[in-house]
């Protein structure tokens, strides 16, 4: 589908269905922590990260249209599935939030480094745009995970087998994302 | 593997394949989309053997897909700017400019719709439906990134086999009798939209603030931290 490379077009599809994710996993958060007296600055924490993961859903929003990219068929479960996970660590406690925070930021972190190194000798300047907003974001979402790390994160109950499960998680939507 | 956008080469074999539909679609009209008829294209059209086995490892599949995407580009060509039209005016206007396109041979046309009905063959047709309608919106401007992108093309999928298959038997003048079934059709499609606007609201309300949903998981984050 349009003129675009596959393989660019894996990328912006993967990430678009991404960021939409972790929108929605702050989301379940926020439904959680909004309505707990003495749990405003969790609850402020979280919308600030749910602000910039909106900004870059918006940058690839408007990059899957310009392109010509098809998004992912599986976005109403990732949807539902965001929400899910955002609203049920949060239901397990501040900590398990924060480690299910710093499990998918750690995956999303890594994910980004992969697209950085795939695009990095790219002479191309759309490419070369491409590149920057990614560092940008993998900045924004390494904040988010030191924020999750200094909140507690690995303080959580069976932080190692939750953290893992979750990453495991989000490994299998990256891979699901770019080509379904 | 490089990843530079729009360095990916152009289709190195679609002038070969445009040859070779061009002699082959007066006699498709009769012969149908055949084997036969291929091979006699590819010979009248003076393809070399090795070439026409890489621009047509399907065989007669790639000839119709062929078909499919001249009738698109040339339904693109043809289409003015969509602006001062509404969506149900742009979607009318693109399926009735795709009729069109196939309408000076519309026996090869009717032969594509009963070779791509053949069991085995259903991927082949819905991929192509689904680029006709996937050209369709991207001309009117739409910009859906969520399910709606494949719901609209699904939809409007419908549309076209269901208008092309009123065509194919109408007699009227002007082809007046399928216009009008067409913007029924769409006219079916818009009463859809409604429905599922109607719908999406209701689901606000349930994600909303003072939702169900939002009232449970609030009546559960209060349980979790012991307040009332």
């Amino acid at each position: 589908m349009g003129a675009t490379n596959k393989r660019l077009a894996e990328m912006i599809r993967v990430d678009h269905a991404g960021e939409h994710g972790a929108v929605r996993i702050y989301d379940g958060q926020k439904a959680v922590f909004d309505k707990i007296k003495g749990k405003e600055k969790t609850a402020q924490m979280v919308a600030h990260m749910a602000d910039q993961e909106q900004e870059h859903l918006a940058y690839f929003d408007a990059l899957i249209t310009q392109r010509d990219i098809r998004p992912t068929a599986l976005g109403p479960f990732w949807d539902a599935a965001g929400f899910a996970l955002g609203a049920a660590t949060a239901l397990m406690g501040e900590k398990a939030a924060m480690a299910c925070t710093a499990a998918v930021e750690t995956e999303i972190d890594a994910h980004y480094a992969a697209q950085l190194a795939a695009l990095a000798d790219s002479q191309d300047e759309d490419d070369k745009a491409l590149a920057k907003k990614i560092e940008k974001f993998r900045a924004d979402e390494a904040e988010h995970k030191h924020t999750a790390l200094e909140n507690g994160a690995e303080d959580a109950p069976a932080y190692q087998t939750m953290s893992r499960l979750i990453r495991f998680g989000c490994r299998v939507a990256i891979r699901a994302s770019e080509k379904i | 593997m490089p990843i530079v956008a729009g360095m990916s080469a152009q289709d190195p074999y679609l002038e070969t394949r445009q040859a070779v539909l061009a002699k082959a679609l007066p006699n498709v009209a009769f012969d149908g989309w055949s084997k036969a008829v291929l091979a006699a294209a590819i010979e009248q059209a003076e393809i070399d053997p090795a070439m026409a086995e890489l621009a047509f490892p399907h065989g007669v599949d790639n000839l119709i897909k062929t078909y499919s995407a001249a009738g698109d580009a040339a339904m693109l060509a043809a289409l003015p700017k969509p602006d001062g039209l509404k969506i149900r005016a742009r979607i009318t206007e693109a399926v009735w400019q795709r009729l069109l396109e196939d309408g000076d041979n519309i026996e090869a046309a009717r032969r594509a719709a009963g070779y791509l009905s053949v069991p085995g063959r259903q991927k082949l047709a819905a991929d192509l439906l689904f680029t006709s309608a996937h050209l369709m919106w991207r001309w009117a401007g739409d910009e859906a990134t969520d399910y709606n992108y494949y719901s609209k093309r699904l939809i409007l999928s419908g549309v076209i086999t269901a208008t092309r298959l009123y065509w194919f038997d109408d007699k009227s003048d002007d082809f007046a009798n399928t216009r009008a079934f067409l913007e029924r059709r769409i006219e079916n499609v818009m009463q859809f939209e409604k429905v599922k606007a109607k719908a999406k609201n209701w689901s606000e309300k349930i994600h909303g603030d003072k939702a169900p949903l939002d009232g449970l998981i609030g009546a559960l984050a209060k349980m979790r931290y012991r307040q009332s």
